[in-house]
């Protein structure tokens, strides 16, 4: 079930060149959530010059604490950067599916993030070091200084940056492609920027490795009314007289799909 | 308290603040987020002959105190409708109104006889001619008189119930077409749809909707709305709707001063489908301060400078 909630704001922190993480006394949201991949759709704090709520990844749910990890990108999210302790931000949520999968002892779960698409990784990977589950990571940015973890190959943990000035050069794909290598099963978990995803996807695909992404959409409603936040189906030909057949809505089928049952662009 | 009940053609609704088409659905979709028999009514995503997926993507942009839309009619098609939402509009406690949308007479025309066929829980028509997003999709009917007469007239020659001509501000004169509709046999007239609009991302140097052009919604089209809705009911006898733009009860009222009998919630249900609900305790609020007895004394009560 979906709620609307009055959220009071714990911290709001810069924890890397532009990032933040807002943590959230949010019970009703919290009590709803099922798992990593969901998301809640907030409310901007300026009237209605921005009249419509933005989707972000739940980062983490501890007990009736949401988290949020966001990218300053323009107006609305500059305006949550000021957010103090004890302000109240309203959040609809939660939406989605989850991702799936990671639990099965069958697989080696390779975790892939980039960019905003980071939330929903890091839930994923600090849910499955809770379960005990061993994970690999490699998270992107385009330069070092817009990490806040430590490149840690020993333990799973790789980072990469299109400068070259933290972690491994470059984008996460050749850093996956060695990852995989010696890993018997391994199941991918992706989110980031649509570039990324489509690689990942490709790669997924040609390699037949199982992947499971987390789109981004452009969303009005999260809430089924507005059909807006679709993404196209692969084969979606110009289908006469179909509904949701070539085109499959976010908030309601999404945000995480198998690769194979998307195209991009 | 104030009289807050509204007629509209044979019909008097509880209230006049109903959901506007495209921004509710089919008033199923979240009964744990909205109470919908709060409602004076909702109207329901625009229906086809056929099913239609809708436009390719991007298909939404938000703009200075609104959005830019180009769904292109993503519904279920009317035999669909027919079978698996009518019957669950038996008992949900809230008149519904069906918003069709064609591309030719024949097809508006087919759409109303299948819904009359059946047992279909509706109390009228709001006929989209005026979405601005797909090619045939009613707005040349809504930008020619002569076409929005004579689709009404057919339109109402199928049915005994409410009639609502959804028109476009995209026009020269909205009063011809108005009373066209009128002259058609129209109960009431319902206004607005979207204002056409674009948006240009200046980095990517690319159009931020699909289609090039969408239509735009929300704040930024009531000064659009108020000054349609006046002109429109100062130039035909029965009700106009109000829509456009509609965040709270100061808006619902500036509406009902311009000639509104009842108005639409659109893109405010997109943060809170329970705006309208919010909307009406604020209404009822202003009634009681301003000591009103009826909503329907206030309609169309602006003072103009000009008469
Ligand atoms: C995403 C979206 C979809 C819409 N779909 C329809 C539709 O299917 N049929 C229709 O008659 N109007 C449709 N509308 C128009 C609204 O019903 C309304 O006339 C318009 O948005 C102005 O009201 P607002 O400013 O309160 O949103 C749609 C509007 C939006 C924003």
């Amino acid at each position: 079930m979906k709620v609307i909630e009055n959220t009071v704001v714990k911290s709001n922190t810069e924890i890397a060149s532009g990032i933040w993480e807002l943590v959230a006394d949010s019970p009703k949201i919290c009590s709803e959530y099922r798992g990593p991949g969901q998301f809640v759709s907030i409310l901007p704090i300026d009237g209605w010059q921005h009249p419509l709520r933005r989707p972000m990844s739940i980062a983490a749910v501890k007990k009736s604490s949401l988290t949020i990890i966001y990218k300053i990108f323009g107006d609305v999210t500059s305006e949550f950067s000021k957010l103090q302790k004890g302000d109240n931000l309203n959040m609809l949520g939660p939406i989605g599916n989850t991702f799936s999968g990671w639990d099965d002892s069958g697989y080696d779960p390779v975790l892939v993030g980039g960019g905003v698409g980071l939330a929903p990784i890091l839930n994923l990977k600090n849910t499955c070091a809770d379960n005990g589950i061993a994970v690999a990571v490699i998270i992107g940015a385009r330069r070092g200084a817009e990490h806040f973890m430590d490149h840690d190959p020993d333990n799973g943990l790789w980072l990469t940056t299109d400068d070259g000035s933290l972690g491994a050069a470059g984008t996460v794909m050749p850093t996956l492609e060695d990852v995989i290598a010696s890993l018997p099963n391994p199941r991918l978990f992706a989110c980031g920027p649509e570039p990324m995803l489509e690689a990942v996807r490709d790669f997924s695909i040609a390699k037949g490795i199982p992947a499971e992404l987390s789109v981004e959409s452009y969303m009005a409603c999260g809430i089924e009314l507005c059909q807006g936040c679709v993404i196209a189906k692969p084969n979606g030909q110009d289908k006469k007289n179909s509904y949701h057949e070539r085109y499959s809505l976010v908030c309601a089928d999404g945000p995480i799909y198998e690769a194979k049952d998307i195209s991009f662009g | 308290m104030a009289d807050i009940t509204v007629t509209i053609g044979k019909h008097t609704f509880q209230n006049p603040v109903f959901a506007a088409s495209g921004t509710f659905g089919y008033g199923l979709e979240n009964p744990d987020l909205v109470d919908i028999s709060a409602f004076g009514a909702i109207v329901t995503k625009s229906i086809t002959r056929q099913p239609r997926e809708g436009n390719p993507p991007p298909r939404i942009v938000e703009t200075p105190s609104g959005m830019i839309n180009s769904i292109g009619l993503s519904n279920i098609g009317v035999d669909k409708y027919v079978s698996d939402m009518a019957p669950k509009y038996a008992d949900i406690g809230c008149p519904v109104i069906m918003n069709i949308a064609g591309s030719s007479e024949d097809e508006y025309c087919e759409i109303v006889e299948i819904t009359e066929s059946v047992n279909s829980n509706i109390i009228g028509y709001e006929v989209n001619i005026s979405c601005p997003n797909v090619k045939h999709g009613g707005i040349e009917f809504g930008v020619n008189a002569e076409l929005t007469e004579s689709l009404t007239s057919k339109i109402r020659k199928r049915t005994g119930k409410l009639v609502i001509m959804k028109l476009s501000p995209n026009v020269t004169d909205i009063r011809s077409i108005a009373k066209a509709a009128e002259a058609g046999g129209a109960d009431a007239l319902s206004a607005i749809n979207t204002v056409y609009g674009m948006s240009i991302n200046p980095h990517t140097k690319k159009s931020e909707i699909y289609t090039t052009y969408g239509g735009l919604s929300g704040p930024a089209i009531k000064p659009v709305g108020l000054a349609c809705v006046h002109k429109v009911s100062l130039a035909v006898d029965v009700p106009v709707i109000g829509i456009g733009g509609i965040t709270s009860g100061k808006d619902a009222v500036e509406y009902i001063l311009a000639g509104a009998s009842a108005i639409q919630v659109g893109t405010a249900n997109y943060r809170d489908p329970a705006t309208g609900i919010s909307i009406l305790d604020d209404l009822k609020r202003y009634l009681a301060e301003q000591n009103i007895a009826t909503v329907a004394e206030m309609i169309g009560m602006v003072e103009t400078y000009e008469s």
